[in-house]
């Protein structure tokens, strides 16, 4: 049973209305109801299906394409290979404001990288003709060698996959961080720790796949409906790669199944359904199979990480030193920001003053790794968690005590260099403490029975918005409607996580009309303001703030319209539940639609408030608490409760945010104990690109969560001092299990995913261990 | 998904002649839930679809405490799931039917179905095999009857010709001493093949064993019996030591291959574990 009611009001200076009620999302009708549109529902009069035509070599250079075969069967309108598309080098991360985007892909190339990229692509009337053709494209490749791991491809003078300038493969120069003296640290040190720690690959399988729909019209305009979170990224890549005026090209997403950062990239299917269309003169759609999305997906990123720290026997960490290498793929997308965020974040979480730190990251002939909730600080933060708790074992102290000790807190210089707001970590892991009993529960009895108890706590903190890596921006536009009601314009996609909802709370809060007097424009990149996407956790922060800012200009305006009816001064009036109210020294008040409605027969003067919102940066912070239970005949391990305790600063709608919790905490037990995606390591290829053998944990897999919301550390810059929660939950119950399962079964596992078989093996060789 | 033609006889004469004529690229669908995947994804070639609904009798289901349990080719797994004779008297097909996909899946998927798919990892498979199971197939003459553990050749392959049709499936009445149980080991708990499934069907008094079938699935190219394994423990009394006995030498009659779901050893390992858990689950131990 999972709980969303416990909210903690820690810190509330003043009342609140609508923020902080979990009203009836805005999207709940249209979605149950199956009304709500998504990219794949759209068809259009005399619309074509393409597909893409995969590769079945990892690394080989493409001899000839003979797609004569192909463009004979009936129905086939349009064969597309890289003799027939625009040989523009693009990046797969299209942030303009980045400067660490990886300018190394084509639309098509002469050259396949990785098992599975596509070679071609085929326009026809039905999907299945489609299909066809495809099988009837005829490739034939000239085989390179194949270079599947970060060691192989890292190796001097092991041949370069792209030619970028670099050498041993390396996407970006490698990222150095330093702080402090590390040497002197490590003399200072009672107790030095060096551990390697291998990743693995999971995938972030939303449920849609990805999908998109192109039309041209008759003046040479593109309109792309296409699942992305990064409408205007995808609008700007377009117009750039196919050499047409931005103002040509409109991108519409209504709604969105899911996409966990991934779906900030392009995928070769929005250039190719474009192309085929402008090609036949006719609308063209194509939707990737659930084998395509792990083919041309985008995965975390693997790797490994070398870290070494010294503490001393009074529990503080006096060096830090590490080696993070993290394995790209075929191609850069998120490498360097990955690598990036996930390299600094090692500066933070447990304090240190002494760190350096080093991040690589490797073309390899592999799946290509891309931007993924938690970027990079999934993979660090399991690292520097699970050696904390190795290390509070061997100094003798408690780890959730240990981890306090050492808690960041306010002041202390974040990864992003700014100055820590507030104690978050460290309320979340007394709170944790508290809840669970946690010395309690340390103490409990722990019998020699073939199904064994652990309890664990992991702890995270994740930044809101990608500053400084990327300089965002969000904008809204709050228009006033002459019935007192109001239309939010918004950039802020919606990947459904009910974005919109807590977006129209806060435009509600701030104007004084109720939740149901807002409605949301949203999707469409001719209408809605400039948007940089939804990702890095921003959306109710930076979105939420510039809709914040955008209602606040349109209540101005009112009040400033409303003054003269109520005789009074725009300072001492106010908009409540829909009126606007003297507040001083009388209790007149008029409906909000006579002030801005039409009056004697006169139309309403249009007033419009527009937001514009530059975000620094703010941390959240988590606690999470996990009991386990390893089964040491079969090393199954199952999960049977989380108490995540996150601090968030405002929570805007409890269960929106509980939710958001829950499924990563849902998708962060699989990526620990299930999920990886799996290479030949001879030829590259995919062996469980499906659900069949891709396992993500379903409803009966879950265990009881105990959600706790904190808002202890509000931030400065977010709408009433909300920061994010998207990613938070996936990186702090990784730790939490491998730390349950080392207090269950007294092993200690440096890898994720921990396998039942990994498990079993484990507990065979410390039972040989104590027999010899 | 590749064209084909579809038919609906109406009468298993009709049928089994049709079949009979559109050779090996034709297939019988009753639930679907397999045929259609395997279609859609082209995993299967196959252009001629026959729709045995139309047929009338194939939805029988019958319990007698003497004569044991029989039903007919279009009895969905839900059904099989959900009665309270199978639950009484087959705990070990009652948990191996409610592990088989989704509750959708159920609902639409047909018992025999499963079984003519012949698939090495099938759920409903090991439990019925351990309980006796026998098919009746129809091949245009008279009814001839196949015990189910006869029944595989190969992993997707079992003895029928074009035309024979599948039509039931019996299972002897429990005795007043039998045990049961099925342990399906899998990477989640639900909306999974199992990796290896254990079923044991055993006759017990007072802790000794009269009789005893253990069925193992996943772990060989078809279901098999344990026939070493249970000649071991027949006529003895049960207890830990001979337990280990058993999941010893079920391992050794278990020729896993390994994959991405799970490594031979890891495999053989589970046999082992499950086996002797099962052997207890069925004599009443505590699960």
């Amino acid at each position: 049973m999972n709980t969303y009611e416990r909210i903690d009001r820690d810190l509330s200076d003043r009342d609140f209305t609508v923020v902080g009620k979990s009203v009836k999302r805005s999207d709940t009708l249209e979605k149950v109801t199956g009304t709500a549109r998504y990219a794949g529902d759209v068809a259009l009069p005399g619309m074509l299906h393409a597909k893409m035509k995969r590769s079945n070599v990892a690394h080989a250079r493409i001899r000839s394409i003979d797609t004569s075969k192909a463009l004979a069967l009936k129905g086939v309108k349009a064969v597309l290979t890289h003799q027939d598309v625009p040989r523009v080098l693009h990046a797969g991360s299209p942030h303009p404001r980045s400067a660490s985007v990886t300018r190394d892909q084509y639309i098509l190339d002469d050259r396949v990288r990785y098992w599975g990229e596509g070679v071609a692509a085929v326009a026809a009337v039905s999907e299945e003709i489609a299909e066809r053709a495809v099988a009837l494209i005829e490739v034939e490749y000239e085989p390179l060698p194949g270079l599947f791991t970060i060691e192989a491809a890292s190796e001097p003078g092991a041949p370069p996959i792209h030619e970028n300038g670099l050498d041993r493969n390396h996407v970006l120069p490698p990222v150095f961080v330093t702080r402090g003296d590390v040497d002197k640290g490590f003399a200072e040190a009672d107790l030095i720790l060096e551990r390697e720690y291998d990743l693995g690959r999971p995938t972030p399988a939303y449920m849609e796949p990805n999908v998109c729909v192109s039309q041209w019209d008759g003046n040479g305009k593109l309109t792309m409906w296409t699942s992305t979170q990064s409408a205007f990224m995808v609008r700007g890549t377009l117009a750039e790669v196919l050499g047409v005026p931005l103002n040509k090209v409109r991108v519409v997403v209504d709604h969105m199944g899911g996409g966990f950062g991934a779906k900030q990239d392009l995928f070769q299917n929005e250039f190719l359904c474009a192309l085929l269309a402008r090609q036949t003169g006719r609308p063209v759609r194509m939707e990737f199979s659930r084998k395509e999305t792990f083919l041309g997906g985008r995965s975390r990123h693997p790797g490994k990480i070398w870290l070494k720290q010294g503490f001393t026997k009074d529990g503080r960490i006096v060096a830090r030193e590490a080696r993070v290498t993290f394995n790209s793929g075929a191609y850069g997308s998120h490498g360097p920001g990955v690598t990036n965020v996930g390299t600094a974040a090692l500066t933070s979480l447990y304090r240190c003053e002494n760190v350096r730190l080093e991040g690589r990251c490797i073309y390899t002939n592999s799946p290509i790794a891309g931007a993924f909730r938690g970027y990079g600080v999934v993979q660090t933060y399991y690292a520097l968690d699970l050696m904390m708790d190795e290390a509070a074992e061997k100094l003798g102290f408690d780890p959730a005590e240990f981890k306090l000790m050492n808690a960041v807190r306010e002041g202390d210089i974040a990864p992003s260099g700014h100055p820590i707001v507030g104690h978050g970590l460290g309320d979340c892991i007394r709170r944790v403490m508290e809840e669970t009993n946690w010395h309690e529960l340390r103490r409990r009895e722990k019998p020699e029975s073939v199904k064994r108890r652990g309890i664990g706590i992991g702890c995270e903190m994740h930044g809101s918005s990608a500053y400084p890596g990327i300089k965002e921006q969000g904008n809204a536009i709050v228009k006033m409607n002459e019935d007192g009601t109001v239309t939010l314009i918004t950039g802020t996609a919606g990947l459904g996580t009910g974005a919109h909802t807590a977006l129209s709370q806060i435009v509600a809060e701030e104007l004084g009309v109720p939740f149901e007097a807002v409605s949301v424009v949203q999707g469409d990149t001719d209408i809605v303001p400039w948007d940089i996407g939804a990702f890095a956790s921003h959306t109710t922060y930076l979105g939420g703030r510039a809709a914040q800012l955008a209602a606040a200009d349109v209540r101005r305006q009112v009040l400033e319209h409303a003054a003269p009816l109520l005789q009074a001064e725009p300072a001492d009036l106010a908009i409540r539940d829909g009126f606007v109210v003297v507040t001083s020294g009388s209790n007149r008040s008029i409906r909000l639609s006579e002030a801005v409605g039409p009056k004697r027969g006169m139309p309403a003067m249009q007033l419009v408030g527009v937001g514009t919102y530059m975000p620094t940066k703010s941390y959240s912070f988590a606690a999470h608490f996990a009991e386990v239970e390893v089964d040491t005949e079969t090393g199954e391990v199952a999960v049977l409760e989380v108490v995540p305790v996150h601090e968030i600063g405002r929570v805007i709608h409890p269960i929106a945010a509980a939710g958001q919790i829950e499924g990563g905490i849902q998708q962060g037990i699989g990526h620990t104990l299930s999920e990886d995606y799996v290479i030949d390591l001879t030829d590259g290829r995919s062996l469980n690109p499906s659900f069949v053998d891709y396992k993500m944990p379903l409803s009966m897999d879950m265990p009881s969560i105990r959600t706790i919301i904190l808002e202890t550390a509000p931030d400065p810059g977010g709408p009433y001092g909300a920061k994010g929660v998207g990613e938070d939950p996936i990186i702090a119950i990784g730790p939490a299990i491998a730390n349950a399962i080392y207090d269950a079964i007294g092993v200690r596992f440096h890898h994720y995913p921990i396998t039942p078989e990994q498990v079993l093996n484990a507990l065979k060789s410390k039972a040989n261990e104590t027999r010899q | 998904m590749k064209p084909f033609e579809y038919y609906e006889p109406a009468s298993l004469a009709e049928a089994s002649d049709l079949l009979r004529r559109l050779g090996k690229d034709a297939s019988i669908i009753a639930g679907g839930t397999d045929l259609l995947v395997e279609m859609k994804e082209e995993l299967r070639s196959v252009l001629h679809v026959v729709n045995i609904k139309k047929i009338p009798n194939l939805r029988n289901f019958t319990y007698d405490p003497a004569a044991g349990l029989r039903f007919g080719a279009l009895v969905t797994v839900r059904e099989v799931e959900t009665s309270p004779h199978v639950i009484g008297n087959y705990p070990n097909l009652a948990k191996a039917v409610s592990l088989l996909g989704s509750v959708q899946v159920r609902n639409r998927a047909t018992i025999v179905g499963n079984i003519c798919r012949a698939s090495p990892s099938a759920d409903t498979i090991p439990p019925l095999i351990a309980d006796g199971a026998s098919l009746s197939v129809y091949d245009g003459g008279a009814d001839r009857t196949i015990l189910l553990e006869d029944f595989f050749t190969g992993p997707g392959r079992t003895v029928l010709s074009p035309g024979d049709i599948v039509t039931g499936i019996s299972l002897p009445a429990p005795g007043p001493t039998s045990g049961r149980a099925y342990i399906k080991h899998g990477r989640r708990k639900a909306m999974e093949l199992a990796t290896v499934g254990v079923a044991v069907s055993i006759e017990h008094v007072a802790g000794q064993c009269s009789d005893v079938r253990i069925a193992l699935g996943a772990v060989a190219p078809t279901v098999i019996r344990a026939r070493r394994t249970e000649d071991l423990l027949r006529g003895r009394r049960i207890d830990a030591a001979l337990l280990a006995e058993a999941a010893e030498s079920a391992m050794q009659e278990a020729t896993p291959i390994g994959n991405v779901r799970a490594s031979a050893a890891y495999r053989r390992d589970m046999v082992g574990v499950l086996t002797r858990r099962a052997i207890g689950y069925a004599m009443g131990g505590a699960r």
